[in-house]
């Protein structure tokens, strides 16, 4: 498969006899994409899992969803995570120029959003177990926190990466490596925005319901 | 990495790296924002019934999810991505059975098989105890 070849132009053959030329791009995309299928798996069993959790019998008379869950300043959250994934969704759209001073422009306000990010929740999180709701406490709590820190984990990883990658950028410049890494992380930080959405609309949402 | 015989292509024109839309992200972060936002004043206001207000919620989310696979991660069907969205059609009835059967296993086993709740009854099955 040439992705380089014209959209509009003849199907490349299925297969070549001869030697051919190898298309890294396409094929570590597809398979960081089958990567993040199987995370978002991951965390369609945790979500199975604390949507089981979410009942009385298991609260074991401690707190529940609507006093552990602040919906309002999770939106904080919200709009943290998202323009993060703004920001480092638009330095790829630098990168089709390669313009190099923009992208990094990009990646460091991302940096700083997802830092933000992982500073509400972890100051969230102290305020939650100075109450006494610690995970320890019930198993709807347990899942909760499991759930909840999952993605704070992945937003702690994908920073790191954008860390490692600055570097790479300003030694090797836009080089085949280089680049897909960048498009990997991409898709990896665009698929946290998705899980947010999940976690804020059935956890602290759907935790302020009856 | 590098082959002696065939000199790398410059990795900018490739299809991955030019399928990037700026338009198609800003749309993605302002429809998520707008929408979650709107779900909040939905749950904040308490004006719905909860099983309206969840059905309500739950169906912003999962157009947000249906938004966010095309302005986000840019699938369509175009030979360049139709193999993620191959790949995720394939994936989606594994959330479905994943989620759906547990939840449904555990509320049928919470519906059939525990007492109902008296006045005066401890929460707790006396073995916790």
């Amino acid at each position: 498969m040439d992705a380089r070849a014209n959209p509009e132009g003849p199907l490349p053959p299925l297969w070549h006899y001869g030697e051919t030329e190898h298309d890294p791009i396409s094929t570590k995309t597809l398979g960081f994409w089958l990567y993040m299928l199987s995370d978002a798996l991951i965390f369609a069993g945790l979500f199975a899992a604390y949507a089981v959790l979410d009942q009385n019998m298991n609260m074991a008379d401690g707190p529940t969803a609507a006093q552990v869950v602040h919906p309002v300043a999770a939106f904080w959250q919200t709009l943290a995570v998202l323009s993060s994934v703004l920001a480092y969704s638009l330095a790829t759209v630098a990168l089709k120029t390669g313009n190099r001073a923009r992208v990094l422009l990009g990646i460091v306000v991302a940096i700083v959003f997802g830092g933000l990010f992982i500073a509400l929740e972890i100051g969230d999180f102290v305020s939650l177990f100075a109450m006494g709701a610690t995970p320890d406490r019930s198993g709807f709590l347990s899942a909760f926190f499991v759930l909840v820190a999952s993605h704070g984990l992945h937003m702690m990883f994908g920073i790191l990466w954008m860390l490692v990658l600055i570097p790479q950028i300003i030694r090797s410049g836009f080089n085949t490596a280089v680049v897909t890494r960048l498009l990997n992380l991409r898709l990896f930080w665009q698929f946290q925005a998705s899980v947010w959405v999940c976690v804020y609309v059935f956890v602290y949402l759907k935790g302020t319901m009856p | 990495m590098t082959d002696p015989h065939h000199p790398d292509p410059d990795p900018l024109l490739h299809a991955e790296v030019q399928q990037a839309g700026g338009i198609g992200y800003v749309s993605g972060y302002l429809l998520t924002v707008v929408l979650l936002g709107v779900a909040l004043l939905l749950t904040e206001q308490k004006g719905m019934q909860p099983q309206a207000l969840l059905i309500a919620i739950s169906g912003l989310s999962i157009f947000l999810l249906i938004a966010q696979c095309m302005l986000f991660f840019g699938l369509d069907v175009t030979r360049y991505n139709i193999w993620k969205s191959v790949s995720l059609v394939l994936t989606v009835p594994l959330f479905i059975l994943s989620i759906g059967l547990t939840v449904w296993m555990f509320h049928s086993l919470n519906h059939l098989m525990m007492l109902p709740e008296m006045p005066g009854m401890p929460l707790q099955p006396t073995i916790l105890q």
